[in-house]
């Protein structure tokens, strides 16, 4: 068995990056020669694990007019995979009594498990045999199509859910905001051909990113990790071209009780500077109960039971996007409202607003530390955003270096507009 | 872990298990109260009632309440169902006894006519969103007509009808018979000091009054009945199946469990196999719904129109076969793992301990480690669950579905 140096340096380094006991924290890291890169956190006192795979085929990878591909994909690789069958290999997992997560976004489809520490190695190979040698037999491929298509027509009655996807392809240039469920017609025309053509495209190791959290030996990990994709070959990376965004507002006819109303407008990414500015600002607007959109929108007026706003990044672009559901003669006011909120926020902010955001970003990264699944996708996430995993010190430090002026010069520079809206229900509103 | 239990003189239940290693704590108000002891002339008044609680004391406005919570960065809220009403909170260790200061204060509310009016809106807006959730609108009419006549069928939000109807005084009446403190338990879980947050229950509830507080008990197997509803704007079939099973106390409860996994857990499952993995139907559900003195297993299946017969029959055959030749030892090990290891990953995380320990108290008077249903999980045999089967077979089941205008 042959174990690499990755060309970050040496294999199985583990960075200390804790200041304050509350905080501790390592990180593992080592990359494979093909590119593949492992990350892992360590956790005390937990019996858990979780492991994810962050392949580079998401929506915005797919060709055009293949639109849900990725939802097939990631149906149809777990129909098989090397020595077994879809029912043998299916209840091989359930065997391991995995949890199984994973999904499709913009740039990637994830796959991956929390488990008992125990069954990870078992898991592993599993999970090699579904990303390098999925059976992906014709037969197969039907029902996984059939599934993809009967997602994006059960979004008919999910408006909420529904609107928000809406908001994103309206928002993003093409193709960073296409539907991650998929049109009816692209997956209608789906082939298998064009599927498996798909996978061996975008399934390069050069872009994979594997992340574990938990209960691991991270020696271990590697050496089955080198042994199950070290000789899979690195592909080329590509970089996407992106087009135009969507119209300003798209209204979708639907008799439903509420009128569903999703907004979004620009701001920062990740690599920004002003970016800690930027989610400080956010969770003014809408960080817990006490922040301004439920203040203004629900305990004041009554004119919603959910509302509420989130920062959204892509790697090259970002948003702040907002929902809220109301009925229909309500709709108009809620969104009024609801804009001269994110218009007010340059106008001033209390230094106990700023605190209580500040707080509850911090606390929130700190009870999420305890949880071995959102450590996984969280380390994942920052080395694809960053090239780097942050420290949580390092996000905590950051998050306490603002201010209401750092805010508020933030703001005043970077003014909330262009708002997409979408909505989705009985009546239409004006968008101004 | 160590546990702690102090009751005060007026019946209020404080319990604790400690954890000095978490990095959270967890907090909860646990009240035995729920839609099943409302009079239908005020249903929805628990539901209604919880929201109120967050509109503060007479000390505290409702903007007070909120900022209070965010300046520690808690995560908190609160849910009732038919069963109970909950309001919890996970916090940073150093805000524990901070937080639970606030939650006490808060159990005694002031319940202003003014913010009663303004919740109202709030309220009848969270009935139209959940008109607007199909898969959630089947299962409660269904539960309404498979409970038919039995408080457990009584709406938790209530209708546009009863919230209009209700006014703040008939609340203030409620609560007071209700939120007795020998009717509740605070809980605590985590990282924190049991003698001073102890001592500051004893401190803030114990002038509390107790009250003669009763729920009607009956077990029920439940209507055979079968209902549907056209309706214009939706373009897929909910359907929801409800039939009769054990209750919370019932020891064979772990066995009821692990049979909802083999049936009709989201991967790997009887419905997967059959429904979900041949493309059938788009989702597929059964759950084990087990409730104070009765019990009920619940299906929720969402497909195509085309599909809707072919999938009741697929149902029925795996519903009958079940009955017939019951589980096997193979299915039993798989959902054995699986339920196991969700339950570790969950009470590893202090807000998932608090409510088993919450709600273990409220239905059991019991405390048990995480260990003890690690072990019950473990002893569940195949003969159990095959004669559960027998005494409560899955084909008696209410039936309510909800779609577009039906199919011939």
């Amino acid at each position: 068995m042959k174990i690499d140096k990755g060309a970050e340096g040496g294999y199985n380094r583990r960075f200390f990056c804790g200041m304050d006991s509350d905080m501790k924290q390592n990180l593992d890291k080592h990359k494979l020669s093909n590119g593949m890169m492992l990350l892992g956190e360590p956790m005390e006192a937990v019996e858990s694990v979780a492991f994810s795979f962050m392949l580079p085929a998401g929506a915005a990878c797919l060709p055009a007019g293949c639109c849900g591909a990725a939802n097939v994909i990631s149906d149809w690789i777990f129909r098989g995979a090397g020595e077994r069958d879809n029912r043998q290999l299916g209840d091989a997992l359930d065997g391991l009594g995995l949890q199984r997560s994973g999904g499709v976004d913009s740039a990637h489809i994830s796959v991956g498990a929390a488990l008992e520490a125990s069954n990870l190695s078992s898991a592993i190979d599993l999970y090699g045999d579904i990303i390098l040698r999925a059976k992906l037999d014709d037969e197969q491929f039907a029902p996984a199509r059939q599934l993809a298509i009967e997602g994006v027509k059960g979004l008919d009655d999910d408006p909420r859910h529904k609107v928000m996807l809406k908001l994103r392809e309206q928002f993003y240039p093409e193709p960073l905001g296409r539907s991650t469920a998929g049109e009816i017609a692209d997956l209608e025309a789906l082939t298998p051909e064009t599927t498996k053509k798909i996978i061996a495209e975008n399934f390069n190791p050069a872009g994979t990113i594997f992340s574990v959290a938990g209960k691991y030996d991270f020696d271990a990990v590697v050496r089955q990790m080198e042994k199950l994709f070290g000789s899979s070959v690195a592909g080329r990376t590509k970089s996407l071209k992106t087009g135009a965004s969507g119209g300003r507002y798209k209204h979708i006819p639907n008799d439903g009780a509420q009128v569903h109303i999703g907004l979004m407008t620009p701001t920062v990414i990740l690599q920004d500077k002003n970016y800690y500015n930027a989610r400080v600002a956010v969770a003014v607007l809408s960080g817990g109960m006490g922040a301004r959109l439920f203040t203004e929108v629900r305990e004041k007026r009554g004119l919603c039971y959910a509302v509420g706003a989130q920062y959204h990044a892509m790697k090259k672009a970002a948003g702040i996007t907002c929902y809220a559901g109301t009925t229909p003669d309500k709709a108009q006011q809620t969104f009024d409202v609801i804009v001269a909120e994110f218009n007010r926020l340059a106008e001033g902010i209390s230094e106990e607003e700023l605190q209580r955001a500040k707080v509850g970003l911090k606390s929130s990264l700190i009870m999420q530390s305890e949880s071995s699944s959102s450590r996984a996708g969280s380390i994942a996430g920052d080395y694809y955003m960053l090239g780097r995993v942050r420290a949580l010190d390092e996000i905590k430090a950051e998050i306490n270096k603002t201010s209401v002026d750092s805010v508020l010069t933030f703001l005043r520079k970077n003014r909330f507009k262009d708002f997409t809206v979408v909505t989705i229900g009985p009546k239409e509103i004006k968008v101004g | 872990m160590e546990f702690k239990i102090h009751k005060l003189k007026n019946g209020l239940m404080v319990i604790g298990e400690v954890n000095k290693n978490a990095k959270s704590s967890a907090v909860g108000f646990f009240v035995k109260t729920g839609s099943r002891d409302e009079d239908l002339r005020i249903n929805g008044v628990s539901h209604f009632l919880e929201h109120m609680v967050f509109k503060g004391t007479e000390r505290l406005s409702p903007f007070a309440v909120n900022e209070a919570f965010d300046k520690t960065g808690a995560q908190y809220n609160a849910f009732t169902s038919e069963e109970g009403t909950v309001f919890y909170a996970a916090v940073l260790p150093e805000y524990l006894a901070e937080i639970t200061r606030l939650w006490i204060e808060m159990m005694r509310p002031a319940l202003r006519t003014e913010d009663f009016n303004i919740e109202k809106q709030v309220i009848k807006e969270e009935i139209a969103m959940y008109k607007d959730q199909p898969s959630f609108d089947v299962m409660d009419r269904c539960r309404a007509i498979y409970f038919a006549g039995h408080p457990c069928g009584h709406s938790v939000l209530g209708t546009e009808e009863s919230i209009d109807a209700m006014t703040a005084e008939q609340m203030r009446g409620y609560f007071s018979q209700r939120y007795a403190p020998n009717n509740m338990v605070a809980a605590f879980a985590g990282n924190f000091e049991w003698e001073r947050i102890r001592d500051m229950v004893e401190a803030g509830c114990g002038d509390w009054k107790n009250q003669d507080v009763k729920r009607k008990i009956v077990d029920t197997r439940g209507a055979r009945d079968k209902q549907r509803l056209d309706k214009a704007n939706l373009t897929r079939e909910h359907i929801c199946l409800m039939s009769p099973a054990i209750s919370a106390q019932d020891e064979r409860r772990f066995a009821a469990s692990l049979l909802s996994v083999i049936v009709g857990d989201d991967v790997g499952s009887r419905f997967f196999w059959e429904l979900v993995d041949k493309a059938i139907v788009e989702t597929a559900s059964f759950d084990f719904a087990p409730m104070d003195g009765t019990g009920a297993y619940c299906t929720y299946v969402r497909c195509s129109g085309e599909n809707m017969a072919k999938t009741m029959k697929i149902v029925a055959s795996i519903f009958a076969d079940l009955t017939k030749a019951g589980v096997t030892e193979d299915e039993l090990a798989k959902a054995r793992n699986k339920v196991l290891s969700a339950f570790v990953i969950k009470n590893e995380i202090p807000m998932g301990r608090l409510v088993d320990l919450g709600f273990n108290w409220t239905y059991l008077g019991q405390y048990r480690q995480v260990e003890d249903d690690v072990k019950a999980v473990k002893a569940v045999t195949v003969a159990e669950i095959n004669a559960l089967l027998k005494e409560y077979p899955l084909g008696e089941f209410a039936q309510f579905s909800l779609g577009p205008a039906q199919n011939a």
